[in-house]
């Protein structure tokens, strides 16, 4: 057993998008509270292949390693954005640029790969949880190399259990790491935190494909936060499905600062009862014809709130850049709360940014289908419910995983989603 | 083909010509409760407008400047006049206006406007209206059209205080408090139950005192079944010290009644403009906003559409042209707050040279908003790699009963378009002016023709040396 939270810990301005808005929305970022009768719990079980497992530090060191990769691509790389103004502006001010796009340009202007890196729910959080973790996880993987890893982390009656995984893909390898977040042994209405911080370099022609999935009972909170940079042709996946849990924090920030580097990021999440989920995504575009993909998929049913911030930045010099962000959000029940904001920050004219949000109730051609095959409103809102199991089921990483969503689903659906083989199905009658 | 033909004939000294302000009232410059009194004074206004004074400027004391939007460092109010009296008192005809104000107005066509197609008009000169007329047609239909500070001595003063300051409060934001404290000028519309309005309304605002900051207020009714097209013009000449722009705007739509607000934004590029706008809709009330931002050094301005009443419409259009040394943070807000109500929002941004153009907006549905929809459609252009160009939309849903819909695009003028249009003989920076005004046509097409063509005007001077 490790030590106990000291006190109450209050993690202010986590998942912040860049560019905020008006402040009476409260969407501009998120308070996490980590209560101080928590003890630290190493409830982390890690798989990974003997080869692949490196030092504390390999992140520090070949992120300074990069840093002359990066200096030599743009020596002379100033942003420009607000110039232009003529002798009577400057006169009283110049351009009025907004505090975050001066901070955006003093950080350009630094060319520190080190200053410039950062998780998605923030420094401090990711402090906290690697203080909590002990040693770091370090995966790394030589070039060309294909390498596989699992951490499970559980969630503990009254205990904070935490990982933090840094992950260094080199030349042309493939790194897959599957976390599973689970609590299959808390007793009925316990609580505790967990979470896990991973950081990630992504060398040139590397790829990295990394799966999460939570299934915590009610009584859990969890922090997913991750970092990523990568270098040129580096390819990374995300999937992260958020099923249980009672306060979620997901927050990725991505810098894909190679050329022709790529990331997909495909997130689904289910609310129910009376969770909050709180999801920030902030990818910024530095290479040229660099790619990205955001797609999430929710459903929001009891009193559950969710909030989803989305930030694509694409800055000047990362010509040919793409990026995409597409939300489909399904409301099922009267007291659901959900909030988007999803950004395109542009200093860059080669581009192209899309966003796109659904909101809403099952659509009428879908529900028109549903009521054809005899089902009702109500009925086929609970079949997308159901399907939000289903489709984790399939995508679970593990065994463990998939207990996990299945004892979930138990609890949420009053049913198992487990297909029994002992049972006859329609066809073998 | 002579390049920019069309562009050779407009000049800037349209809107950038300065009249002396030889005879005006200045009051001091800065903010103090003296000065407040002194205009509450000088207006003879009744107790009630003096409290409102008051207690706004207590307000704009304890509201901290807001830290999400662009820089206002360069707007130190102890520099800004926020009074300036020209010397004369409002007319009800030209030629009663004195020559040098009536000379602006001609020069940008208002007078002319009148003739030809509006049912009234309200000139603005600094602080204060010179010109305020109702065509006799609208006024035998009850239309009352008239400086804001007259009516308030009039047979609807009663009317004003309950509507006044009610939409937009002191509390709302720091300029919404300073424009409670100092408001100027502007003008009172009431459009009575069933009357339809066949030509619009227009107030033209201008501003010409150097250092000065103009606060006017609009409040307009327009009662159950009743219609109305309301045009805003303003426009400055460009100073090299920072002028202020802190106007209000009240719309309140009655039961099936329908309101148009066209504005067309030219203000000089040393102007902040921070203007707040805010229209209520009552039962299948319609709201429609129009809105054209092309000027300021500086903008703030977000038009929001409360949607109180059971089916009730709101639409917003707007185009955004942000050039060298401009940030123009500007969208609008929708709250869908009764059953069935629907809104959509239609916006293009367009930044050049180094300009800063964000589009932010905010759609919330409340509980109450069962059966409610809202489509959301922003397209932005970069006509370089120097300009700058977001989108911060918000959405807070809070009924499960509704559709939301949202899209937003940023990217640049397609070469293949370009290299079309050149290859019919077209010069590169007409090619480009074509395509940005072929992406600009929705705003346009929804304006009057001659304020459309203004605007395609105000694109064409924008786009002057966009290439190379």
């Amino acid at each position: 057993m490790g030590d106990w939270v000291e006190k109450n810990t209050v993690l202010e301005g986590a998942n912040a998008m860049p560019a905020p808005t008006w402040h009476y929305l409260k969407m501009n970022d998120v308070s996490i509270e980590v209560p101080a009768s928590l003890r630290v719990e190493p409830a982390v079980a890690t798989a990974v292949s003997e080869q692949a497992v490196a030092p504390a530090g390999t992140f520090e060191y070949s992120l300074a390693m990069l840093q002359s990769w990066w200096d030599a691509r743009w020596p002379s790389r100033v942003p420009i954005s607000g110039a232009g103004a003529d002798d009577a502006e400057a006169a009283y001010g110049g351009t009025a640029q907004s505090a975050y796009q001066r901070n955006a340009d003093a950080l350009e202007a630094s060319q520190s790969l080190e200053a410039a890196f950062a998780t998605g729910v923030g420094a401090d959080a990711a402090g906290l949880l690697a203080q909590a973790a002990g040693d770091p996880i370090v995966i790394a993987s030589d070039e060309g190399q294909n390498v596989r890893a699992t951490v499970t982390v559980l969630g503990v009656a009254d205990a904070f259990s935490s990982a933090a995984i840094d992950v260094v893909a080199g030349m042309n390898s493939t790194v897959n790491l599957d976390i599973v977040v689970d609590s299959p042994e808390a007793p009925e209405n316990a609580a505790g935190f967990t979470g896990t911080t991973v950081r990630v370099l992504a060398g040139f022609g590397a790829k990295v494909n990394i799966r999460r999935m939570q299934t915590l009972d009610a009584g859990f909170d969890d922090i997913d936060d991750l970092g990523i940079l990568t270098t040129d042709g580096a390819r990374i996946t995300v999937s992260q499905t958020v099923l249980g849990g009672n306060r979620t924090f997901t927050g990725l920030a991505a810098d894909l600062r190679g050329d022709k580097s790529r990331l997909d990021i495909d997130l689904h999440y289910l609310g129910h009862g009376e969770q909050a989920h709180d999801f920030n995504y902030v990818v910024r575009h530095h290479g040229r014809e660099t790619e990205c993909d955001i797609q999430a998929n929710g459903v929001l049913a009891g009193k559950s709130r969710k909030t989803l911030r989305g930030t694509i930045d694409l800055i000047r010099g990362c010509k040919g850049a793409q990026g995409n962000e597409r939300e489909t959000v399904l409301l099922v029940d009267k007291g659901v709360q959900n909030r988007t904001v999803p950004v395109i920050l542009c200093n860059e004219d080669d581009v192209a940014g899309n966003h796109g949000a659904t909101i809403g109730h099952v659509n009428a051609e879908q529900l028109h289908y549903l009521r054809t095959r005899g089902l009702s409103e109500k009925q086929a809102e609970a079949l997308f419910l159901e399907s939000s199991f289903d489709f984790a089921l399939g995508a679970a990483p593990t065994e463990q995983a998939a207990a996990g969503v299945d004892r979930l689903a138990r609890a949420v659906l009053g049913r198992s989603v487990v297909l029994d083989e002992s049972e006859p199905t329609e066809g073998s009658r | 083909m002579a390049a920019r033909t069309q562009v050779a004939d407009i000049n800037r000294e349209l809107y950038d010509f300065v009249k002396s302000e030889e005879g005006s009232y200045r009051a001091h410059a800065g903010l103090t409760e003296d000065i407040v009194r002194e205009i509450s004074a000088r207006k003879n206004e009744p107790s009630w407008m003096l409290e409102l004074r008051l207690k706004s400027l207590a307000i704009y004391h304890e509201t901290p400047v807001s830290d999400w939007g662009p820089s206002i460092d360069g707007l130190d109010m102890d520099n800004i006049v926020t009074y300036v009296k020209p010397l004369t008192e409002q007319e009800s005809n030209w030629d009663d206006v004195p020559e040098d104000i009536k000379d602006t107005f001609e020069r940008l066509g208002i007078p002319q406007a009148e003739r030809a197609y509006l049912a009234g008009v309200g000139a603005q000169y600094d602080s204060e209206l010179v010109y305020h007329n109702i065509q006799k047609s609208a006024a035998e239909q009850g239309v009352v059209y008239s400086g804001i500070e007259e009516a308030l001595h009039g047979p609807h003063a009663e009317r004003i205080r309950e509507h006044f300051m009610k939409l937009i409060t002191p509390r709302d934001h720091k300029f919404a408090a300073l424009h409670g404290a100092v408001w100027s000028g502007g003008s009172f519309v009431y459009v009575p139950k069933g009357v339809h309005m066949d030509y619009p309304l227009q107030s033209y605002f201008r501003l010409n005192a150097k250092g000065a900051g103009q606060f006017e207020h609009t409040l307009i009714i327009v009662e159950d079944d009743a219609d109305l097209h309301f045009i805003e013009g303003c426009s400055a000449p460009k100073y090299n010290v920072a002028n202020l722009h802190a106007g209000a705007v009240e719309l309140f739509v009655g039961k099936r009644a329908h309101l148009r607000y066209s504005t067309i934004e030219n203000w000089s590029k040393n102007m902040y403009n921070l203007n707040t706008k805010r229209a209520r809709c009552d039962e299948q009330g319609q709201i429609e906003w129009i809105s054209g931002s092309f000027g300021s050094h500086v903008g703030y301005l977000y038009p929001m559409s409360i949607l109180a009443g059971r089916k009730a419409q709101s639409s917003f259009t707007g185009i955004t042209f942000a050039g060298a040394g401009q940030n123009l943070d500007t969208g609008c807000k929708v709250v869908l707050a009764a059953p069935q109500t629907t809104a959509s929002i239609e916006t293009k941004s367009i930044s050049k040279d180094g300009g800063i153009s964000t589009f932010r907006s905010s759609v919330v549905a409340t509980p109450a908003a069962t059966g409610s929809a809202c489509t959301v459609s922003c397209q932005s252009l970069m006509l370089d790699d120097r300009s700058r160009s977001d989108t911060i939309p918000a959405m807070d849903i809070r009924c499960e009963d509704v559709s939301i819909g949202h899209e937003a695009t940023i990217g640049r003028i397609s070469d293949d378009k370009v290299f079309y249009l050149m290859s019919r003989g077209i010069s590169e920076e007409e090619a480009r002016t074509i395509i940005v005004n072929g992406f600009a046509e929705p705003v346009s097409k929804e304006l009057p023709l001659e304020y459309a063509v203004e605007m395609n005007n105000l694109i064409k001077l924008e786009m002057e040396g966009a290439i190379g």
